[in-house]
C-alpha cells in the first residue's frame, strides 16, 4: 500500500493526516514535538485584520477580494472562498465528532470578538464552545474571576479594558486552593485537577458566592483538560450562568485539548501513526521525485521511505526555516527555494507590534499545493506543503493563523489522495 | 514651586554621579542626586560589565592602568556583591602579530598591573572554547562587574548616609547669581518629568556630574566643556561562553572584550563619535564587525544564539582634541569651573570610565570639600557598602531564595528567576514609570525570551497593586533581605510625592496598556539588529502570544505615550556611519 508521510503535527498536518486516514489512506505523522497548537489560543482566526487596516473584519469571506488585492500570493488566493468555506465547515464538523465542537457567530460568516487576557477584542472565526459565551456582541455584564496566586491571568486588566470599550465588567479573585493545594501548578495542572469532578463542585459553590444575577463568567481556559465538556456542562448547570474561557499563555489548554482529541481519533479509529520526537534533517531525491527524507536520531540517522510527503512543519515559529546572521533564510528538509528577503535590513517593522516582512515569505506552491520555484516550475511530483510554511501570508499579523493551518492542510490531502 | 535646600546637588545618575553622592554623603555633607531618567540609564548601564585591570590601558595610556588596578582591588573590597572576579586573559590570536606582547608585558610591570604568562594548554584546560590557535596568554586580575548592582549598591550606602535622589527630575535651568563678570551657580531648577511638576534646589555646590552630556548642563552656565561622545555597541549571547574575562592582546580596538557577565557573555565594542549622546543607533556593520571579531576569540561564535544588542556613549573629554574618539584619553577631568571659567559653585567631572568611578568621586569631593571650606576625608576606599557581606550575588542566589521561599508558583520572569515578591517590592521602592526601571532593578525580561512572557504578568502584577479595589490578597510576601537586588531609588522618600492620585486614573503614568506597550518596544529595540536564528523563532512566539493571543495591537488607550516611549523607538532613519569608518 501507498504510504502519505506527514512531517509536522501542528494544525494543517493533523488536518491532513486525518483527511487522508479517513479517505483510505496509510498516514504517518512525524513531527519535532507536539505541533505549534499547543502555543496558541486554541480558537480558528481566519482573518482578522487586513494588511493596514486597524478595525477589525467583520466578515472574512467578504474581505478575501480586498486581502487578495494586498497579498497576491496569499494562500487564500490560491484555496479561493470555496475551498476555504469548505476546510473550515469540515473542521468544524469533525469537531463536533470528536466530542470538542467549535462554533462560529451566530452571524453567519461573521467573525466574533472575544476577550483577550488582556482584555482587548480579539476577532475570531470559530472557537471552542466554552469560549463561545465571552462574545462582545452579548450584553450579559461580565465578572472576570481569577486567582492571585495564578501568575498568567490578570482578572483587573481584563475587566478594566473591557470597560474601557463601553462593557459592563468586574474581577473577581477566588483563593487557588478552590482547585488545587499544589505550590507549583499551572494552567495545565489546574486544568487536570479540574478532570476531577468533586474539585469541579467544590469550584462550582464557591464561584456562586461572588456570582451576581445576570452576570457572565469569563474564568481562565483551565475547565478540565480531558473532561473539559462535562465540567464546563456542570459548572454552566451549578451557577445557572454562562460561563466562558479565556485562553492563557502559553501552554495553551484549549490547544492541548484540541490536539489530544485529534491525536485519539486519528491514532484510535483511523489507525494512522503518530510519532513526534523525530526531527527531519535531510532528504534524498531524484530527479523531480522525493526518495526518502532522514531524521536525527542518536544513532545513526533514520530513513523514512514513503510514496507522497507533505511538509506541515510550519515557518520560522514551527522550526521548518532556519535562518542566519547573514540574513539567509532556508527550508531544512529540502532547502526550497522562499521569497523570504534573503537581507536583514528587510526584514523588520521598527515596531514590535507591526507588520513584520520576514515572517510573510515562505514556500511558493501551486494550486494543488506543490511548491513551485520562482519560475512556477513545479519542483517535486510527490512533495505537498501546508500550512504556516507557506508564502504570501503574515499569519499572525493577519490573524488567519488557524484559517490557512485548516484549508491548507486538507487541500493538500485531498490533492495527495487524487495523485 | 517646591523648594528645596541642599549643601551640594549633584547632577546625573550614573556610576559616576552616583559615587559622588556616596562619597559626599559619607563626609557628611547634605547632599541631593538629580536624575532626569532612571539611575543607570545612560552609559553607566550601557557598557560590557568589564572591570579593568589595567591591561588594557598598559601601552596606551599607563595613567589610567595604574588608576585601573588601584580601583579593581578597592572596589572588590567595597563592592564584592557586584563583582564576579573571573581573571582576564591576554590572548595573541594569529592575527596579533608583532612586538606587542613582550611590550604589554614590560608594561604590566612598570605599571603594576599583575600578569602572568600561562601556557596554551593551561589556558584552553580553563576556557575550552577559546581559539586553539592562540599563540601566547597573559592572565590579569579583570572582572565582571554588574553596572545595575553596582549603582544600587553605591546609592544605598549614601542614603543611609542621609543623601537624597530624584529620579525623572531634568535639570532644566541652572539658577546664577551674581554680576555679569563674577557668576556663581546657586542650585538647578529640576522638572518632574512624568508629572511635569518643577523643583527648585538651592545648593551651595552643583557637581555636573552627566557624562557625555556634561556639555549640555555646562552650557547653563555660560561655560563650554567639549565632551566627544563616542557610541559603542555591545552584543549579549544567550549563553556564558566564557568564565574569564577574554582581550586580544593588541592595541584596544572594536570588538576584541568580551566578558562573561551572569548567565550571559558579552562582546564589545565599537567606537563611533556620534554628535548627539541619544544617537544609540546600532549599525549593521557594527553588528557584523563584532560577529567576526568574535569568531577569532571563540571559534563558533558566528553560530551562537545572540541575545540582544545595545549602545552606550562614552563621555570622552579631551580640552583640544579633534581625532579618533578611540585615541581620546581614557583619563578623567574634574573641571574647577571658577578657575577655568570664572563662574563659581560649580563642577564638572567627565571622562574617565566606569571602573575609575570612585577615584573620580574622592578627586570630586576633595575639590568640593576645599570650596565649601570644610575639610572632610574621603572614607569611600574603606567603606563596604550595604550587601557586601553577601558576597558576589548571582543567580544561584536567586534560586536558593526561591526554592527555600517555595515561590515557584509565583515566578514573574522564569529566564531570571524574578518572584512576584520582588517584582512588587521593586515597585513599590522605585517610583517607576515603565516596566524598563523595574528590569535594571530585578533584571526583569533580560533573558532568553526577551520578555515574552513576563512583559504580561509584570504588567497585571504592578496593575494589581495600583488599584485600590483588590478583594482579597493571597500574595507571598517576600522575606529574605534584597539589599543588592534592589534599586533603592527612593527607598526612603525624601522628597518624591506618592505615586499614588493619579495612579489609577485611565490616562496615568501606570496606564497597563501604556507599560505593555512600551516594555515590549524597548524589548524590540534591542533585538532588531541582531535577530536571526534561534532568537527569531522566539520573536516569532512572542508575536503569537502578543498578537494573536493578546490583540496588544488593539487595546484601548492606545494614543497614550510616556516620556521614555520615544526614547523606545527603533530610530531608521539613516545615520552617517553607514559602514566601518576604517573598513
Amino acid at each position: 500500500m501507498r504510504k502519505l508521510l506527514v512531517i509536522g503535527a501542528g494544525l494543517s498536518g493533523m488536518m491532513a493526516a486525518i483527511t487522508a486516514a479517513r479517505a483510505g489512506e496509510k498516514v504517518h505523522v512525524i513531527a519535532t514535538g507536539m505541533g505549534a497548537q499547543h502555543w496558541a489560543a486554541g480558537a480558528v482566526d481566519v482573518l482578522g485584520y487586513l494588511p493596514g487596516e486597524h478595525k477589525p473584519v467583520q466578515a472574512p469571506f467578504a474581505a478575501l477580494s480586498s486581502l487578495a488585492t494586498h497579498r497576491p500570493e496569499h494562500p487564500y488566493v490560491l484555496l479561493g472562498e470555496q475551498r476555504l468555506r469548505q476546510g473550515l465547515a469540515a473542521f468544524a464538523d469533525l469537531t463536533q465528532m470528536l466530542g470538542a465542537p467549535y462554533y462560529g457567530a451566530t452571524e453567519l460568516d461573521e467573525n466574533m470578538l472575544l476577550p483577550s487576557p488582556a482584555g482587548a477584542a480579539r476577532p475570531v472565526f470559530l472557537a471552542p464552545e466554552g469560549q463561545i459565551a465571552g462574545d462582545m456582541s452579548r450584553s450579559e455584564p461580565y465578572v472576570i474571576v481569577g486567582f492571585h496566586a495564578l501568575r498568567d491571568f490578570y482578572p483587573m486588566m481584563i475587566a478594566e479594558n473591557l470597560r474601557k470599550q463601553g462593557h459592563q465588567a468586574r474581577a473577581a479573585f477566588l483563593p487557588i486552593e478552590t482547585i488545587t493545594a499544589r505550590r507549583d501548578f499551572s494552567t495545565v495542572t489546574l486544568a487536570q485537577q479540574l478532570d476531577d469532578e468533586a474539585v469541579v463542585v467544590r469550584f462550582a459553590s464557591a464561584l456562586k458566592r461572588i456570582l451576581k444575577p445576570g452576570e457572565r463568567v469569563g474564568l481562565p481556559a483551565i475547565l478540565g483538560m480531558k473532561k473539559h465538556r462535562a465540567a464546563l456542562a456542570a459548572l454552566q448547570q451549578a451557577l445557572g450562568a454562562p460561563i466562558f474561557e479565556i485562553p492563557t499563555l502559553p501552554p495553551s489548554v484549549p490547544g492541548m485539548r484540541l490536539f489530544l482529541a485529534m491525536r485519539r481519533y486519528l491514532e484510535n479509529d483511523l489507525h494512522a501513526r503518530l510519532d513526534p520526537g523525530v526531527t527531519v534533517i535531510d532528504s534524498e531525491t531524484e530527479d523531480k521525485h522525493v526518495q526518502w527524507v532522514v531524521s536525527e536520531t542518536s544513532a545513526r540517522p533514520l530513513k523514512h521511505r514513503a510514496q507522497r510527503f507533505l511538509l506541515a512543519t510550519g515557518g520560522i515559529l514551527g522550526g521548518g526555516f532556519h535562518s542566519n546572521h547573514s540574513g539567509r533564510v532556508w527550508e531544512t528538509i529540502f532547502n526550497l527555494p522562499l521569497s523570504i528577503p534573503q537581507q536583514r535590513s528587510q526584514w523588520f517593522h521598527p515596531e514590535f507590534l507591526g507588520p513584520q516582512p520576514v515572517f510573510l515569505g515562505g514556500m511558493r506552491v501551486q494550486q494543488d499545493f506543490r511548491p513551485v520555484d520562482f519560475d512556477n516550475h513545479l519542483i517535486y511530483e510527490n512533495l505537498w506543503a501546508a500550512g504556516g510554511a507557506l508564502a504570501g501570508a503574515d499569519a499572525i499579523a493577519e490573524r488567519s493563523l488557524e484559517g490557512i493551518a485548516i484549508a491548507s492542510g486538507i487541500a493538500a490531502a485531498q490533492s495527495m489522495i487524487e495523485a | 514651586m517646591k523648594k528645596v535646600t541642599t549643601e551640594i546637588l549633584v547632577i546625573g545618575g550614573g556610576a559616576t554621579g552616583v559615587g559622588v553622592l556616596w562619597d559626599a554623603a559619607l563626609r557628611g555633607f547634605d547632599t541631593i542626586l538629580v536624575e532626569r531618567r532612571d539611575l543607570n540609564h545612560g552609559a553607566s548601564g550601557r557598557f560590557h560589565g568589564l572591570l579593568h585591570s589595567g591591561g588594557r590601558y598598559v601601552v596606551k595610556d599607563p595613567v589610567s592602568a595604574r588608576e585601573c588596578i588601584a580601583e579593581n582591588k578597592i572596589l572588590c573590597k567595597t563592592h564584592p556583591q557586584c563583582i564576579e572576579e573571573t581573571g582576564g586573559f591576554f590572548v595573541v590570536t594569529p592575527e596579533d602579530e608583532g612586538d606587542y606582547p613582550d611590550r604589554f608585558v614590560q608594561a604590566c610591570a612598570d605599571t603594576g598591573v599583575p600578569c602572568e604568562e600561562l601556557s596554551v594548554a593551561e589556558a584552553l584546560r580553563r576556557e575550552p572554547r577559546l581559539n586553539p590557535r592562540i599563540s601566547r596568554v597573559f592572565h590579569v586580575p579583570d572582572a565582571s562587574i554588574d553596572g545595575f548592582q553596582l549603582n544600587h549598591a553605591t546609592v544605598q550606602g549614601a542614603q543611609q548616609a542621609g543623601a537624597r535622589i530624584l529620579t525623572y527630575h531634568e535639570v532644566v535651568d541652572l539658577l546664577m547669581t551674581g554680576p555679569e563678570d563674577a557668576r556663581t551657580v546657586v542650585g538647578a531648577l529640576a522638572r518632574d518629568v512624568a508629572r511635569g511638576e518643577d523643583v527648585e534646589i538651592h545648593a551651595d555646590l552643583v557637581i555636573n556630574a552627566t557624562g557625555a552630556w556634561a556639555g549640555h548642563v555646562a552650557s547653563m552656565a555660560g561655560v563650554r566643556v567639549d565632551v566627544i561622545p563616542g557610541k559603542g555597541i555591545m552584543i549579549a549571547t544567550a549563553h556564558r561562553l566564557v568564565n574569564t574575562v577574554i582581550n586580544r592582546c593588541k592595541m584596544p580596538s572594536d570588538g576584541d572584550i568580551l566578558v562573561p557577565a551572569h548567565t550571559v557573555s558579552i562582546i564589545g565594542t565599537t567606537d563611533v563619535r556620534v554628535a548627539d549622546p541619544e544617537d544609540l543607533r546600532i549599525e549593521p556593520w557594527e553588528v557584523s564587525l563584532l560577529m567576526e571579531e568574535g569568531e577569532k576569540l571563540v571559534p563558533g561564535f558566528m553560530q551562537t544564539r545572540i541575545l540582544r544588542v545595545w549602545a552606550g556613549v562614552r563621555p570622552l573629554y579631551q580640552a583640544h582634541y579633534a581625532g579618533a574618539s578611540r585615541d581620546a584619553s581614557r583619563q578623567f577631568a574634574l573641571l574647577d569651573h571658577q578657575e577655568r571659567d570664572g563662574v563659581a559653585g560649580l563642577l564638572t567631572i567627565t571622562g574617565g570610565k566606569l571602573t575609575t568611578f570612585r577615584l573620580m568621586a574622592e578627586k570630586t569631593m576633595d575639590k568640593a570639600a576645599a570650596y565649601l571650606g570644610q575639610r572632610k576625608p574621603c572614607l569611600t576606599a574603606e567603606t563596604r557598602t550595604p550587601g557586601a557581606e553577601h558576597g558576589f550575588y548571582w543567580l544561584g542566589h536567586r534560586l536558593r531564595e526561591v526554592e527555600d521561599g517555595r515561590l515557584q508558583n509565583q515566578l514573574i520572569c522564569e529566564c531570571e528567576l524574578v518572584t512576584r515578591g520582588m517584582l512588587e517590592q521593586a515597585a513599590r521602592n522605585n517610583p517607576t514609570i515603565s516596566l524598563d526601571d523595574l528590569r535594571r532593578d530585578v533584571r526583569l525580561g533580560m533573558g532568553p525570551c526577551q520578555g515574552g512572557f513576563c512583559t504580561y504578568r509584570a504588567v497585571g502584577v504592578i496593575h494589581e497593586m495600583r488599584l485600590a479595589d483588590v478583594l482579597e490578597s493571597d500574595t507571598e510576601t517576600s522575606s529574605w533581605d534584597m539589599a543588592n537586588v534592589q534599586s533603592p531609588a527612593l527607598a526612603k522618600p525624601a522628597l518624591q510625592a506618592p505615586p499614588a492620585e493619579n495612579a489609577a486614573s485611565a490616562d496615568g503614568l501606570y496606564n497597563p496598556n501604556l507599560l505593555l506597550h512600551d516594555f515590549l518596544q524597548e524589548r524590540w529595540k534591542g533585538v532588531v539588529p541582531i535577530v536571526w536564528g534561534r532568537q527569531l523563532k522566539q520573536e516569532q512566539l512572542d508575536r503569537l502570544i502578543y498578537l494573536s493571543l493578546m490583540n496588544a495591537d488593539h487595546l484601548p488607550d492606545e494614543a497614550l505615550k510616556s516620556p521614555l516611549s520615544d526614547f523606545y523607538r527603533f530610530d531608521v532613519t539613516p545615520s552617517e556611519n553607514t559602514e566601518a569608518p576604517h573598513a
